[in-house]
């Protein structure tokens, strides 16, 4: 297996090379497009390795590792890095790196008005970004994991506040980077905290260790814990994913990209390379599941009142995001990296097309748009294909991921989740179609808007239909052929779990009602959506207001930690200061009193030296 | 009464008196002269304690030298002023208060010091072992003496240098 | 007579010393007032050495007397160029070290 595991580190190093090509040659950086072409050749040799790679090595060895030692010591090194290869982490990686490709490539089409070296930036970041993201997943230990989940972080902050002039823009890159961050500190704890316990922090061997009972139970659910704070920040649980929706600001490829497919799967993938860790704390497990199924649940209702086909899409990956955690708390993490699999390809598909409409229209706003089907067909087609996958209808890519997870929280015992699931799976089906209906179908709102709509270039459409049919082809594949327990890691106890046989018809009936309710609202306008939506009164209005988490939590925030503030500077200002201030007036004042005792004056002086002569002289005398 | 006890008396009466006229005269030069009076007294007190050799060098070096060094100190300094300059000073009732509470303590001190009241008998005259001691144990101590006369000589020469 | 009253002979002239130097204007009354509690610093030097037989008190006696002289000379050398120079003698002008 040797010469693949050249491909793969290969792949890791041709992103890296293409980034510092862009940061250290800024003439090659200003010209925009060429640096477009230069880190995009990068990225498709890297695809093209990858592919390779992964052919050759099938779907089932046992792990490789490749190490460096970074920081040498003693008897081993404190710290190494390479790559780690195993199954999952390849199939991982193709994700990326194909998802990667294909988003620099349209990006060169939907960012064709930008000015050169501002351009050149956008690849710079993204080479960065695939670079780190690629070096996350095949991280051999969770130290080259964290620093990669640092620079991934600061990547998607500074692709969301690309258009760094908008001020919404650098406010959602900042609330991004926080929110993630206190994630990222819990992860950090927790690292810690397992090197501490463990002694060690390479996963191979981590592995070992928990499978075969060598971990101390106690602590390891506050660290588990600890972890899950990470991911949850990463991949938006809630209450974490509030940065999610706002980090729409940024340009329609990155959130394809980063918010779609890679950087918030980080957390997931996080929580399925440590799956094995997690069993030994079923309680973590279990509140990973609640909290999964909760965001569903809570998301999917978000993003039924969004009129903005980004805000719709982001709502809708916080949702399957939750979707992913549910499987992996019910214990079986093959069913959630599964449709993380899918997800990635038709979510990346829906936020690409997205893109190709709101560039075409120059709106956000489905209200404003109207029956683009006519205009551009090309669109619609590949936007439908990704819709009808995320709703779940079997012969395209979710149907089976999204089965497998609901056979998992179903078998997993968790009912409640599996309920809240359900629903969601409902609601999903219902918003994105209303989507459609609105977007493609119907009378056009803006006619002005509507008259320049046309399909996007080839550059930008190509992407979309190589998506578009690889969601079709992965569909067909696993609609015909049951995933091996290749998604499951080698000794897991579970492996896949059985569906029972009502699950399936189930789940077809639930989405198609959702498609259904949702062509008698906005297709065939039947039921009038007013009505629907004074049906759910409340409901709606909490919806619209986001829940008030931001609000709670900037509230929170300002509330508490500003008049923390103030009270510290008050403090500070009189008590510290006060103090200081008294002592240095006093001494001043004392300063100014004893230099009366200084007269110059011979006589005096003498009489001061006879004084303490009498005093010595008396305490001579008395201590007899 | 034995002659010693009477004759110390005698000098202790001079010495104080003229110690007191010392401080407490107006006439500045009258003051010098009451402490050559007082000077004297002390180098009887030397006889007294058979210290014949300090008596002379108290009445050559103190009762000669000093007084007339202060009395061309006064003539030089009084003589350009043409006037007599007061004495009174406005600290006499601290100093007096402070010196009566020293005095008080010294005293105190001294009369509950358990201290011999016999003279050991003298194997030689005080002369005799003083040059013996001044020139084997303290020969040091007096070359020492000699520079620092000398340094004090040139120091007196060039602070009273005429303006050049 | 025995060593106390030697003892106390010379604390009386001391203080009478140090009130001299204390309360006397002119400058050279203060030396006047110096010259006083030396010499009674000197009665007690020798008072001692003759009451404990040893030589070395009036020896050091000596040395005092020899090294007052030169302070005196010295002294006196400080007056009269203050006096040049400032005009003056009193103890109570000669402030301008005053803090």
């Amino acid at each position: 297996m040797t010469d693949a595991t050249l491909h793969f580190v290969a792949t890791l190093v041709l992103p890296i090379v293409a980034f510092l090509l862009l940061a250290l040659v800024p003439p090659l950086r200003r010209r925009g497009r060429l640096a477009g072409v230069v880190s995009l050749g990068f990225s498709v040799i890297g695809l093209g390795t990858t592919w390779v790679g992964w052919l050759h090595s099938g779907l089932d060895y046992e792990p490789i590792r490749l190490l460096v030692s970074w920081l040498p010591s003693y008897r081993r090194p404190l710290a190494s890095v390479g790559v780690l290869i195993d199954p999952a982490s390849t199939t991982m990686l193709l994700l990326v790196a194909l998802v990667s490709c294909l988003v620099q490539a349209y990006s060169l089409g939907y960012l064709r008005e930008e000015p050169g070296p501002s351009l050149g930036r956008y690849y710079a970041y993204q080479s960065l970004f695939a670079f780190s993201m690629m070096g996350l997943v095949l991280a051999p230990n969770l130290l080259q994991l964290f620093i990669c989940w640092e620079l991934v972080g600061l990547c998607s902050y500074l692709l969301i506040g690309f258009w760094y002039q908008k001020p919404e823009a650098a406010r959602a890159a900042v609330k991004a980077f926080w929110t993630t961050k206190a994630g990222d500190v819990g992860l950090l704890i927790g690292i810690v905290l397992l090197w501490r316990h463990a002694g060690t922090l390479e996963l191979v061997d981590l592995r070992q260790m928990a499978e075969s009972g060598a971990l101390a139970p106690a602590g390891l659910a506050l660290i588990t814990f600890c972890i899950y704070l990470g991911a949850a920040g990463k991949s938006a649980q809630f209450p974490f994913h509030i940065w999610l929706p706002d980090a729409m600001e940024g340009p329609t490829p990155v959130s394809a990209l980063i918010h779609a497919a890679t950087m918030v799967t980080a957390g997931v993938y996080l929580l399925f390379r440590t799956e094995w860790l997690f069993a030994l704390t079923p309680g973590v497990l279990s509140l990973v599941g609640w909290v999964g199924a909760g965001t569903a649940l809570m998301a999917a209702v978000l993003a039924c009142v969004q009129n903005d086909i980004k805000k719709v899409l982001a709502y809708s990956t916080v949702s399957q995001l939750g979707f992913m955690m549910t499987a992996i708390g019910a214990g079986f993490a093959g069913a959630g990296f599964f449709h993380l699999l899918t997800h990635g390809i038709f979510k990346a598909l829906l936020f690409l097309g997205a893109g190709a409409v709101i560039h075409a229209v120059g709106t956000n706003d489905i209200f404003k748009m109207g029956g683009l089907a006519r205009r551009m067909p090309q669109t619609a087609t590949v936007f439908i294909i990704g819709t009808l996958s995320l709703a779940g209808i079997p012969a395209f890519a979710g149907f089976l991921s999204k089965d497998e997870i609901l056979a998992a929280v179903w078998a997993g015992g968790l009912t409640a989740p599996f309920v809240m699931l359900v629903v969601a799976a409902f609601l999903t089906a219902f918003y994105m179609f209303r989507v459609v209906f609105l977007t493609f179908f119907g009378a056009p709102a803006d006619h002005h808007g509507e008259a320049h709509a046309h399909d996007g270039p080839v550059i930008m459409s190509g992407p979309l239909w190589i998506l578009a049919v690889l969601s079709m082809v992965i569909g067909v594949y696993f609609t015909l052929h049951h995933p091996a327990p290749e998604f499951a890691p080698a000794a897991h106890r579970g492996g896949l779990p059985e569906t029972p046989g009502w699950l399936t018809p189930l789940a077809i009936i639930v989405a198609s009602s959702g498609i259904v309710l949702s062509w008698l609202t906005y297709g065939r306008r039947a039921i009038s959506a007013d009505a629907l939506a004074a049906a759910f009164g409340p409901i709606r209005h909490a919806a619209l207001a986001r829940f008030w988490i931001d609000d709670a939590i900037a509230g929170v925030y300002r509330g508490g930690l500003l008049s923390g503030s103030r009270v510290i500077g008050w403090v500070d200002r009189y008590i510290v200061d006060g103090l200081l201030n008294v002592i240095s007036a006093w001494v001043v004042v004392a300063g100014d009193r004893l230099r009366l005792v200084q007269t110059g004056r011979v006589q005096d002086y003498m009489y001061s030296v006879a004084l303490g002569l009498l005093a010595l002289v008396i305490w001579m005398g008395w201590s007899r | 009464m034995t002659l010693s006890v009477a004759a110390f008396w005698c000098l202790a009466i001079v010495l104080v008196g003229s110690a007191l006229a010392v401080v407490l005269t107006k006439n500045l030069f009258h003051s010098v002269l009451w402490l050559a009076l007082a000077l004297t007294g002390t180098a009887g007190l030397f006889l007294t304690l058979d210290a014949e050799f300090l008596a002379a060098v108290q009445l050559l070096l103190y009762a000669g030298g000093v007084i007339t060094i202060v009395v061309f100190a006064i003539v030089v300094t009084e003589r350009l002023v043409a006037e007599r300059i007061t004495q009174s000073s406005r600290r006499i009732g601290a100093g007096a208060l402070l010196a009566a509470t020293l005095l008080a303590a010294l005293l105190r001190i001294i009369t509950r010091a358990s201290v011999t009241e016999v003279r050991p008998a003298m194997t030689d005259d005080t002369t005799f072992r003083m040059g013996e001691t001044l020139l084997t144990r303290h020969a040091m101590s007096l070359e020492l003496l000699a520079v620092l006369l000398l340094a004090s000589l040139i120091g007196a020469i060039y602070f009273a240098r005429p303006e050049d | 007579m025995g060593l106390q009253g030697y003892l106390v002979l010379a604390a009386v002239v001391f203080c009478i010393g140090l009130f001299g130097v204390i309360t006397r204007r002119n400058t050279v009354g203060i030396l006047l007032g110096i010259e006083l509690m030396l010499n009674a610093v000197n009665i007690n030097l020798v008072a001692f050495s003759r009451f404990h037989g040893e030589i070395a008190g009036m020896v050091f006696t000596l040395f005092t007397i020899s090294v007052t002289v030169a302070e005196v000379a010295l002294g006196l050398a400080l007056v009269i160029l203050l006096f040049r120079t400032r005009r003056t003698i009193l103890a109570d002008h000669i402030d301008w070290l005053k803090g």
